[in-house]
C-alpha cells in the first residue's frame, strides 16, 4: 500500500501531470457547482460572483457596474466578465481557475529560478495547487486569484530584471487591490544600487544620504513611473467613465471601511462598540499604528528576499487590520511557498504551525456560529477568538523569522 | 366589458337586495369574516424566515388575488439579490417599496414596505419571506438583546375575474400593483378584522456598551504586545 502510495506521488510530481490534474480538480468542482447550484438550495457558488456577474449584466446595458450594490471593485473585472453575460454564465468561474493553475506555475517558475530542482519546485508548489482552499475559492467565483496571478508575475519579473513588465504588472495589481500598494517600499528598496565597498567610518548623515542616493536610482526611476503611468491612465480612464462611484467604491469604501458585523479582526468588538463615539478616529489611528511600524520594520529587515518580504507585509497587513474575512488569507498564503524552501522548520514543526492556524480560526468560527445562526450573545468570545486568532498569527510568524535563512547563508552551509 | 358589469350590477341587484349581505365581486361579508391571516418567525439567529399564513372558510371565488402588505421595522432587512435568486427556485413573488441597504446599522435605518403574493398551499395562502436582523447599537445598560416586532401584514383581495370593485364599510379600497411584474395599478379590498394578533417579535444580540473600556483597553493592549514581541524578532533575524 505504501509503495503504490509512493509511486503515485512520486508520478504526480512530474511538471506537466500536477498541472493537468490541479486543473482538472478544479474543472470538476466548478461542474459540480453548477449542478448543486440548480439542484440543491444551498448554493456552491459565492454571493460575490452573482454581484460581478450582475455589474457586468450592467455594462452590457451601456451603464455603470456600481448600480449593482455591494459591487466594490474596479470597473475592469465587470469588463472582462461580461462574456459571462454574452457566452456563458460559468465563463468567469474557468477565467478564475486558469488564473488559480496560472498562479501555481509561477510559484513554480519563482521557486526554478531561485535555484530549487525541478522536483522539489514541484514538490513546494503541489501546497497550492493541491490545496483545497484556493481551489475551493477560484471555482466558488471569487476573483482572487488574477490578483495572486498578478503579484507573483510582478515578483517573477523583478527577480529575471525586466522592470517594465514588473511595472506595468504592479500597477494593474493596485489598481484591482490597493494592498499591493504596501510593497511599494520592499521593491524600492530591493531595486536600490549596491554599496560599493564605502568607509563605515562616516557620520550617520552621510550614511543616510548615501542611502538616499542610492535607493534613488535609474531603475526606481523606471519603474515607478511605468507603474504610476498605468495607475494614474486606469484611474483617469475609469473616472471619467463612472465618476465619483468608481472612485469611493474600488478606493475610498475599503480605506474607510467600519465594517462592524463580526470578522476575524481582533478590533472587531472595539470598532462596533465605539462606532458612534467621538473616540472612534482616535481609535482607528490607534490600530494603524503597529501595522505602518511592522511594515516598515520588515521592508527594512527583509527586502533582500523580496518574496518573504511581500508574504510578511501582507501577513502582517491582514493579522493587524481592522476588518478580516477568510478571502485575505489568499493573498499572503500565494506567497508561502517561495518562502518555505529557505526555513529551517521540520516537516513536524511545520504541521504544529498549520495546526495552530487552522485552530485559531475554529476557536473563532464556533463563536460567531452561534452568533449568526443560533441567535447566543457571544460576542465577548468572538472578541476573545479575535485576539487568540491574532496571538496565533504572530507566533508562526516569529517562527517563520526566526527559521529563516537567507540564500547565501544556506549556500555556504551545503559547502561546509 | 359591458356585459360584465351588468351583470356584476344584477347579481348585486338581485342578492344584495335579498340577503342583508353587501357583496364586492363576489366576496362576501360573511365569507371575508372567515379570512385569518397568522404570522410566524422561524429559524434563530440573525436569519430568519417569516411564514405569514391566510387562512379562509369554504368557498374561496375563484380567480381571487391576495396580497400581504408588511410593514418591516427598521431592525430587519431583506436582501432583493436573494429574493430574486428564491423567484426562479420556489416561486417567492415579493416585491420591494424601495431599495434596502443592506449593511447599515438599525439606528441608521429606516421602516420600509414589502408587498408579498403568497401562493395558495394545501387549502391556505402562504409566503414564507427570508428576513435577516441588523446590527442594533450597543446597549448601555446590560441588556443582552433588542427586541424586534413585526407587526402583522394587512391583506389585501382582489378578483380577477371582477375589476369593479365596490367599497362598503368597515372594508375600504386601495390602490396596489396588480401583479409582482409591477406593469398596472389594481384596485384591492383591505381586510380590516385581522389586526388581533400581537405583533411577533425576534430577539437580536447586542454588544455590551458598558464593556466598551476593558475591551479597547484589552484590545490595545494584545496588539501592542503581538507588535513589540514581532518588532523584536524582526530586529533580530532581519537581514539589514
Amino acid at each position: 500500500m505504501a509503495s503504490i502510495m509512493e509511486s503515485v506521488l512520486s508520478k504526480l510530481m512530474n511538471k506537466n501531470v500536477l498541472f493537468t490534474v490541479s486543473f482538472l480538480v478544479r474543472l470538476i468542482l466548478v461542474s459540480f457547482g453548477v449542478y448543486q447550484d440548480r439542484t440543491m438550495v444551498v448554493k456552491y457558488t459565492d454571493v460575490d460572483y452573482h454581484v460581478f456577474t450582475d455589474a457586468s449584466k450592467f455594462i452590457t446595458q451601456g451603464q455603470s457596474p456600481y448600480h449593482r450594490s455591494t459591487y466594490r471593485y474596479t470597473p475592469l473585472l465587470a469588463w472582462i466578465l461580461t462574456p459571462n453575460v454574452y457566452l456563458s454564465h460559468v465563463f468567469g468561474k474557468l477565467l478564475f481557475i486558469t488564473c488559480d493553475v496560472l498562479s501555481g506555475h509561477l510559484i513554480y517558475l519563482l521557486l526554478r529560478q531561485r535555484g530549487l530542482s525541478c522536483e522539489a519546485a514541484c514538490r513546494v508548489c503541489s501546497l497550492w495547487l493541491l490545496n483545497p482552499l484556493p481551489a475551493g475559492v477560484s471555482s466558488r467565483g471569487n476573483a482572487e486569484s488574477v490578483l495572486t496571478a498578478l503579484v507573483l508575475a510582478t515578483l517573477l519579473c523583478l527577480e529575471l530584471r525586466q522592470l517594465p513588465m514588473a511595472a506595468i504588472l504592479y500597477g494593474l495589481a493596485v489598481h484591482m487591490k490597493i494592498y499591493p500598494v504596501t510593497y511599494a517600499l520592499p521593491i524600492a528598496l530591493s531595486l536600490q544600487r549596491k554599496e560599493n565597498g564605502e568607509e563605515k567610518r562616516v557620520g550617520w548623515w552621510r550614511r543616510a544620504l548615501g542611502f538616499l542616493l542610492r535607493l534613488l536610482n535609474k531603475e526606481l526611476f523606471l519603474f515607478a513611473g511605468v507603474a504610476g503611468v498605468v495607475f494614474c491612465g486606469l484611474t483617469v480612464l475609469f473616472y471619467n467613465m463612472y465618476g465619483w462611484d468608481f472612485l469611493h467604491e474600488t478606493y475610498l469604501y475599503h480605506l474607510t471601511r467600519r465594517d462592524i458585523h463580526h470578522n476575524f479582526s481582533p478590533y472587531f468588538y472595539m470598532l462596533y462598540l465605539t462606532a458612534d463615539s467621538p473616540w472612534s478616529l482616535a481609535l482607528g489611528l490607534a490600530a494603524f499604528l503597529p501595522q505602518a511600524l511592522l511594515l516598515l520594520l520588515v521592508s527594512l529587515a527583509f527586502h533582500t528576499d523580496l518574496a518573504l518580504c511581500c508574504f510578511l507585509h501582507t501577513a502582517i497587513f491582514v493579522s493587524f487590520n481592522k476588518v478580516c474575512t477568510s478571502q485575505y488569507f489568499l493573498w499572503y498564503l500565494c506567497l508561502f511557498p517561495l518562502v518555505l524552501p529557505r526555513l529551517t522548520l521540520s516537516p513536524k514543526q511545520g504541521v504544529e504551525l498549520l495546526a495552530l492556524w487552522f485552530a485559531g480560526q475554529g476557536i473563532w468560527l464556533a463563536p460567531a456560529y452561534y452568533l449568526e445562526f443560533e441567535g447566543y450573545n457571544t460576542f465577548l468570545l468572538i472578541w476573545l477568538a479575535g485576539l487568540i486568532f491574532l496571538i496565533i498569527n504572530s507566533f508562526i510568524m516569529v517562527q517563520i523569522v526566526t527559521h529563516y535563512k537567507p540564500p547565501d547563508t544556506m549556500q555556504r552551509l551545503k559547502a561546509e | 366589458m359591458f356585459v360584465f358589469f351588468s351583470t356584476c350590477t344584477v347579481y348585486l341587484v338581485l342578492f344584495g337586495s335579498t340577503q342583508a349581505d353587501e357583496n364586492s365581486c363576489g366576496l362576501s361579508i360573511t365569507w371575508l369574516e372567515t379570512v385569518s391571516v397568522t404570522m410566524d418567525v422561524s429559524k434563530n439567529g440573525f436569519h430568519r424566515d417569516l411564514v405569514t399564513t391566510v387562512d379562509f372558510g369554504p368557498g374561496f371565488p375563484d380567480g381571487l388575488e391576495a396580497l400581504l402588505v408588511h410593514r418591516l421595522p427598521s431592525g430587519i432587512y431583506i436582501d432583493q439579490y436573494q429574493l430574486a435568486s428564491l423567484k426562479e427556485d420556489t416561486g417567492l413573488q415579493v416585491l420591494l417599496g424601495s431599495a434596502v441597504d443592506l449593511e447599515a446599522p438599525a439606528h441608521t435605518s429606516e421602516e420600509f414596505i414589502v408587498l408579498v403574493y403568497p401562493a395558495l398551499e394545501q387549502g391556505s395562502l402562504k409566503a414564507t419571506l427570508p428576513i435577516h436582523g441588523r446590527y442594533h447599537k450597543p446597549s448601555l445598560a446590560g441588556k443582552r438583546f433588542e427586541l424586534v416586532e413585526i407587526k402583522l401584514p394587512k391583506l389585501i383581495l382582489r378578483s380577477d375575474t371582477c375589476t369593479q370593485l365596490i367599497s362598503f364599510p368597515p372594508y375600504k379600497i386601495v390602490d396596489a400593483p396588480c401583479t409582482v411584474h409591477n406593469l398596472s395599478i389594481c384596485q384591492w379590498l383591505e381586510i380590516q378584522h385581522l389586526q388581533e394578533q400581537d405583533p411577533v417579535s425576534l430577539e437580536i444580540p447586542l454588544g455590551d456598551g458598558s464593556l466598551v473600556e476593558p475591551v479597547c483597553a484589552g484590545t490595545l493592549i494584545v496588539t501592542l504586545l503581538c507588535c513589540v514581541i514581532l518588532s523584536r524578532s524582526i530586529w533580530r533575524h532581519g537581514v539589514f
